[in-house]
């Protein structure tokens, strides 16, 4: 598989929140990074809604129909449902295509009624857990297709949270051990991807959705989310930054095989991969506070073309539920960033956006849009292979955390980054010299099995 | 575009502000050898450490290595953590370090080391997030617990026949996402209809303090570090009610 070798746009002050270089349409007619910023609203079912079909019917029926009446409530002009397939959906296909159809007749009731423009991104489980199944030839994954196949009937964009390389990562991770991250995120992940993609691709193709993209959830926000905020001890803010960087190789992936957007909206990768594609984006930040914390809550809508909330769990708020708060809180940010566009002030509030956060830690510097870029030109200039542009991403962000004396570090993130760069350099070039060192360290790691990405261990 | 170089009315980095002189672990043996011994343990050198337990066995007896090496060693790594000196993959690679160390001392006594006691831990049945058990079971293992590790998307009915077997001090559950950690309660009503009254620690991602404290055995964990604690405390004797009102509410 050719891997990218050309940047979508020409400098990062190209890139704005709401424009993309390659906008998508839905099949409901719903333009996608076409000059508007999108909200994208992701509901979680409660616990136990998922005991049986019927319950669960009820539950995605309340929350996205909540969700749907407070844009007609309060003026949103258009919005994505995405629903995050629970465990259950996937395990019983039928299950994600009877909540799909659903979903997507209650987005044709809005739109007949009041003329609100929907789309609905059906995001399938991947359920199978590397140590556990064969990846490539197991039940789980016979019962994934299946469920892309009965979903993509009746959705507008297909996505997943695949999991590649993280039984690996995993044990890497919580050992500062940053070698194996790249193994684990870049040939694993990436492979995994150049196996999972094609397909998906084809099923979307064949049912006349759009394959939209995948993310590092499994990884880079594992990572995102142990490195925590100012007062976690577990890793440090830098080995999460490079996490992230390298996340981009096997993201990318998707758009390679044929995915056109909009990335999934928990990648924190994609501005880099917006820079890199030119693909709409879905991203989060202070509005997905519901489902984890972060330190880059208004970077990241520097340059989304969907704003997204990750996930919120259904159940009344004073305000009403939960889908319809944070329905109308999406839509409201959104409103403003369509406002800056109309006022020709988007650039300003970009950089509002953009300096709230730039300096508040290492994973929100390397995300702002100049430096996404340039992280996204190191990765196309060094296409050799998986690993070697995730290893070019990894070092160039390194050498841009090191180069800013505004960006400031704890001294042992610090003395961590130092030793992270020493350790990227003194790896071989070729990925084939990387595999072999890479399975020779970690061939006995529990769980991990080489041939389940084409490797031979 | 235009970038402040001023930022303290946007955000405070309170990292910065806690950050204090670089804590250093304590001499724990007058005994050169142990010593060598407990700072490899501290800086989590498991490349190195077997070559020094080797050393260290050709004197000394295999239960003074342990404790009188690692056991303290590993000590003084869980104490620079608790006091925010060490990160956790610190402690990780020290915990793989004294694993190593203490499989080669119980080669040469031919027989495994007593532990303190049993812990039975698991990942709900239909989550396949263990990140959080991994852990769990590191710092378990690292406080002298003889951990059984049942993995990840655990069926109920596995989670309480292998504490109807092991009868472990506690167990512990660990799940991602609220939709698998429904299986909590039932297992808590299953060991108490086998009158089994183990301490049932259900931490991880979305499990809140509410849902866990609301059947009987649960006691909700709210960071993998206090599992050890937690343990110690089953081990002292307290009841699943005295360590819920300890840890929880």
């Amino acid at each position: 598989m050719k891997l990218t070798d050309t940047m979508a746009y020409r400098s990062p002050e190209k890139m704005i929140f709401g424009s993309a270089a390659r906008p998508v349409t839905t099949r409901r007619g719903l333009t996608l990074g076409g000059g508007q910023v999108i909200p994208e609203i992701t509901s979680h079912p409660r616990p136990d809604s998922e005991r049986t079909i019927k319950i669960l019917l009820r539950e995605f029926e309340r929350a996205n129909g909540d969700a749907l009446e407070r844009c007609v409530v309060v003026g949103h002009p258009a919005i994505v449902i995405e629903n995050e397939h629970v465990f259950q959906m996937t395990h019983n296909p039928e299950w994600g295509m009877k909540i799909a159809a659903q979903t997507t007749g209650q987005i044709e009731e809005y739109l007949e009624k009041y003329g609100l423009k929907a789309a609905y991104r059906s995001t399938i489980a991947d359920t199978r857990r590397p140590e556990m199944v064969d990846m490539r030839n197991s039940e789980n994954m016979a019962g994934m297709i299946e469920s892309f196949n009965l979903c993509a009937q009746y959705a507008d964009i297909l996505s997943i949270e695949s999991m590649g390389g993280k039984e690996l990562s995993d044990y890497c991770l919580i050992r500062n051990d940053l070698t194996g991250l790249l193994f684990a995120q870049a040939v694993l992940g990436g492979r995994d991807m150049q196996w999972l993609w094609p397909q998906i691709v084809e099923i979307a193709g064949r049912h006349g959705c759009i394959a939209g993209g995948d993310t590092d959830c499994a990884q880079a926000n594992t990572a995102m989310f142990m490195a925590g905020g100012f007062i976690s001890k577990d890793i440090p803010h830098t080995l999460a930054a490079l996490s992230r960087a390298f996340s981009v190789s096997r993201s990318l992936v998707a758009y390679e095989c044929g995915a056109t957007g909009p990335g999934k909206n928990c990648a924190y990768e994609n501005p880099i991969i917006k820079a890199i594609t030119g693909v709409p984006i879905s991203t989060e930040g202070k509005t997905s506070a519901c489902a984890h914390m972060g330190l880059c809550g208004n970077v990241m809508a520097a340059v989304c073309d969907l704003w997204s909330n990750e996930a919120v769990e259904y159940h009344e708020m004073f305000g009403g539920s939960t889908s319809a708060v944070f329905a109308e809180m999406l839509g409201y940010d959104v409103a403003a960033m369509n406002t800056a566009v109309a006022l020709g002030y988007q650039k300003e509030y970009q950089a509002c956006l953009i300096n709230s956060d730039r300096y508040r830690s290492p994973h929100s510097f390397i995300l702002c849009p100049d430096n996404a870029w340039v992280i996204g030109k190191a990765v196309v200039e060094n296409n050799e292979s998986l690993y070697a542009r995730a290893r070019a991403a990894g070092m160039k962000s390194a050498e841009l955390m090191l180069a800013d004396p505004l960006l400031r570090f704890t001294a042992f993130e610090n003395e961590s980054l130092l030793g992270y760069m020493k350790e990227l350099e003194s790896l071989p070039d070729k990925e084939d010299d990387f595999i072999d060192l890479s399975l020779g360290k970690y061939g006995k790691v529990k769980g991990f099995d080489p041939a389940s990405y084409g490797l031979s261990g | 575009m235009k970038y402040i170089s001023e930022t303290a009315t946007i955000f405070t980095r309170y990292d910065k502000n806690i950050e204090g002189l670089q804590k250093k672990a304590r001499n724990v043996s007058e005994d050169v050898v142990l010593q060598k011994l407990a700072d490899c343990l501290v800086h989590g050198n498991e490349d190195e450490i077997e070559e020094i337990v080797r050393e260290a066995l050709v004197t000394r007896d295999p239960m003074d290595v342990i404790n009188k090496g690692l056991l303290p060693g590993m000590k003084e790594v869980s104490r620079l953590w608790d006091e925010g000196a060490y990160f956790l993959p610190q402690v990780i690679l020290s915990s793989d370090a004294m694993i190593a160390g203490i499989a080669l001392c119980e080669a040469k006594m031919g027989r495994p080391v007593e532990k303190k006691a049993k812990v039975v831990t698991h990942t709900a049945e239909g989550d396949i997030h263990d990140l959080g058990q991994v852990i769990v079971n590191a710092l378990l293992n690292a406080a002298g617990f003889e951990v059984i590790n049942l993995g990840a998307d655990v069926p109920v009915d596995e989670v309480v026949e292998a504490c109807r077997i092991h009868k472990p001090v506690m167990l512990s559950g660990t799940a991602l996402m609220t939709t698998t950690m429904t299986a909590f309660p039932k297992i808590a009503a299953k060991l108490k209809q086998l009158n089994l009254t183990i301490p049932f620690v259900c931490g991880g991602g979305a499990v809140s303090e509410g849902f866990v404290t609301s059947f009987e055995l649960g006691i909700w964990g709210k960071e993998a570090s206090q599992a050890s604690g937690m343990a110690e405390d089953a081990l002292s004797g307290l009841s699943w009610t005295e360590i819920r009102t300890k840890w929880n509410g």
